[in-house]
């Protein structure tokens, strides 16, 4: 048990626009841990600096102890860490099935192919995720829910200790939703330390017993769910100036 | 340290090729016989023994001196065409300078044949290494580029080494505008060279078409339907697309140097010229883009085309057919030909079957 990602003074600006200022916070091994902020506060820009899809303009990310600021998104995962996006991406002409192997075709993957082959380790994560009987079909006819689905299962693939989970929630039926919480909460069970964004706050306070909260790039709060719903910054983030208690 | 990764890539590349044919190599009785028995399986079949059965169809000088040479080009096209669907089609790298590594094989084998007087087998692995090696250095640079910037890099390059070789202060020694010229023939006998051509055809096709399926295949796939998601996966795919355009470069280079013993020569516009790297294109996209055997198809097509177009006195306007039968497929058919052809042959098939 130690600290898995340490995050410290992280900010990335676009040319004029500071995406995110001045950020830090540690996350422990076998954590269970919510972002949260309106849109546009900057949550997204955070895991694609963790990842390694975007470079930092300063600050330093440690995984692990070790330096992964700036590294590419390859190698990032092959030390790891997987994250899903917020708009789901696929292979849109291979089947779910081959979907999944190319995951386990990385490195991290590979060191589990090798024992049990590429092909049930790919079967056994669909299996997981509720897709085996869609195995050999084109991800272009799923529905939201299972594409959402798709992606951790991609996750998976890579036998990540950390998963970023970009606002797995977004787009989802009720019914969906209580899918993918299984889904999450078995991983975390398993042991995979789970960091997630979501703009919603009920979803993510039943779920996560730690929010960290941010505004326009800045860290505003870290802690229990009750604690940042009811901290006044937060509320007049998402409800404006005025806004008193929940 | 660049060489040891080079070495590295290559090695993984051939590993990864072996396991896959492994199996079928050891049960290919079997392999064969269910292949076989499959729609494209008997109609690829029926294919081949034509290909094989046409050489011997007459033994008129005129067919066998004239007529027959027609296919061997089209082969070594088709060789070439599907060495584009495997860069651009299966892996999603756009390319447009085929040319380049088809344009120095066949020129480093020429040269090596007619200066440093190389028997021809030794010229044509030369070659086709010489050019894969050579588009390593222009290629890694250019994979930095993404989609229509890259197809403008690598359009771009191939026509500067085209007017290097033909009007360059350097082309003086790049053999200028002339090129080389009397290289031998791969064979006195135009129909084992047509036979050496379709072997190499067929090893080409049946290559591609194993990577396309293998796990390489896979991640070659991944890289082209969502890049930023394939690097989310963890796959190196600067490494992976560098081992797209050497394989690519493996067999282009190769119908390049044939090329220039079917013509006996190379000269800039011949060898490097913009339009081999579109008659690459043209046919692999008639054919059908990542099907493979489509390129045959494509190629077949448009070298009769031509040939017809010149019997018949319109050698002037085959240019302007080719383009406007490319803008008809984009338009139309942008599947390509070959697999809804295939499909309403398989229905009427098994209408016929009764199934």
């Amino acid at each position: 048990m130690g600290i898995i990602l340490e995050v410290k003074n992280l900010t990335k600006k676009f040319g004029g626009l500071t995406a995110v200022n001045d950020f830090s916070f540690e996350i422990k091994r076998g954590e269970f841990v919510g972002l949260i902020g309106p849109n546009g506060a900057g949550k997204t820009t955070v895991f694609n600096l963790i990842s390694g899809r975007d470079k930092p303009s300063s600050g330093s990310i440690r995984f692990d102890g070790v330096n992964i600021t700036g590294l590419k998104p390859y190698k990032i995962v092959n030390l790891g860490i997987a994250r899903t996006f917020q708009l789901v991406r696929s292979f849109k002409f291979l089947s779910l099935l081959d979907n999944i192997s190319v995951s386990c075709l990385s490195k991290r993957g590979k060191a589990v192919s090798k024992k049990i082959g590429t092909e049930e380790y790919a079967s056994s994560i669909l299996t997981s995720v509720g897709l085996v009987d869609k195995a050999t079909i084109p991800p272009v006819v799923l529905p939201h829910g299972d594409l959402r689905k798709l992606q951790i299962g991609k996750a998976i693939g890579t036998n990540p200790e950390l998963l970023l989970l970009d606002e797995p929630f977004s787009g989802l039926s009720h019914e969906e939703k209580v899918g993918i919480t299984d889904l999450i909460k078995k991983l975390h069970a398993d042991g995979v330390t789970i960091f997630m964004t979501g703009h919603v706050l009920r979803e993510l306070m039943t779920l996560v017993p730690r929010v960290i909260a941010m505004h326009q790039g800045k860290f505003i709060i870290d802690g229990s769910p009750e604690e940042v719903a009811n901290n006044k910054i937060v509320l007049e983030a998402y409800l404006g100036r005025g806004a008193g208690f929940a | 340290m660049q060489s040891t990764k080079i070495k590295e890539i290559s090695y993984e590349s051939k590993k990864i090729k072996k396991g896959t044919i492994k199996y079928k190599i050891n049960n290919f009785p079997d392999y064969l016989k269910s292949w076989v028995k499959t729609f494209s399986g008997a109609l690829t079949l029926f294919c081949l023994i034509i290909l094989i059965v046409i050489p011997f169809l007459s033994t008129e000088q005129s067919y066998v001196e004239f007529f027959l040479p027609h296919f061997t080009l089209a082969m070594i096209f088709a060789i070439l065409a599907a060495s584009w669907d495997l860069l651009t089609g299966i892996s999603g790298q756009i390319s447009f300078g085929q040319s380049i590594f088809f344009g120095i094989a066949g020129y480093l084998c020429a040269y090596l044949i007619d200066y440093q007087g190389f028997p021809i087998w030794l010229s044509i692995i030369i070659g086709t290494a010489g050019a894969v090696f050579f588009s390593l250095i222009i290629g890694i640079p250019a994979l930095r580029l993404k989609g229509p910037y890259l197809a403008l890099g690598t359009l771009v390059f191939s026509i500067i080494l085209l007017k290097l070789f033909l009007l360059g202060s350097l082309s003086e020694w790049l053999f200028g505008s002339e090129g080389i010229s009397g290289l031998p023939k791969m064979s006195e006998s135009s129909v084992l060279t047509y036979f050496i051509v379709f072997i190499t055809m067929i090893i080409t096709f049946i290559a591609i078409i194993q990577i396309s399926k293998s796990k390489l295949g896979t991640i070659f796939k991944s890289i082209r339907d969502d890049e930023t998601g394939s690097e989310a996966s963890g796959i190196n795919t600067t490494k992976y697309k560098i081992i797209a355009f050497m394989l690519s470069g493996v067999f282009a280079g190769i119908a390049g140097t044939y090329y220039a013993l079917y013509n006996t020569a190379v000269n800039p516009t011949g060898n490097f010229g913009v339009t081999i790297s579109f008659f690459a294109i043209l046919m692999a996209s008639l054919g059908g883009l990542a099907t493979i055997t489509g390129s045959a198809m494509g190629a077949f097509f448009f070298i009769f085309v031509e040939y017809i177009l010149i019997e018949l006195g319109a050698a002037d306007y085959v240019q302007l057919i080719f383009a406007l039968t490319l803008i008809l497929v984009v338009r139309f058919a942008d599947r390509g030909i070959l697999k809804p052809t295939l499909e309403r042959l398989k229905d009427l098939w098994d209408v016929l079957l009764g199934k």
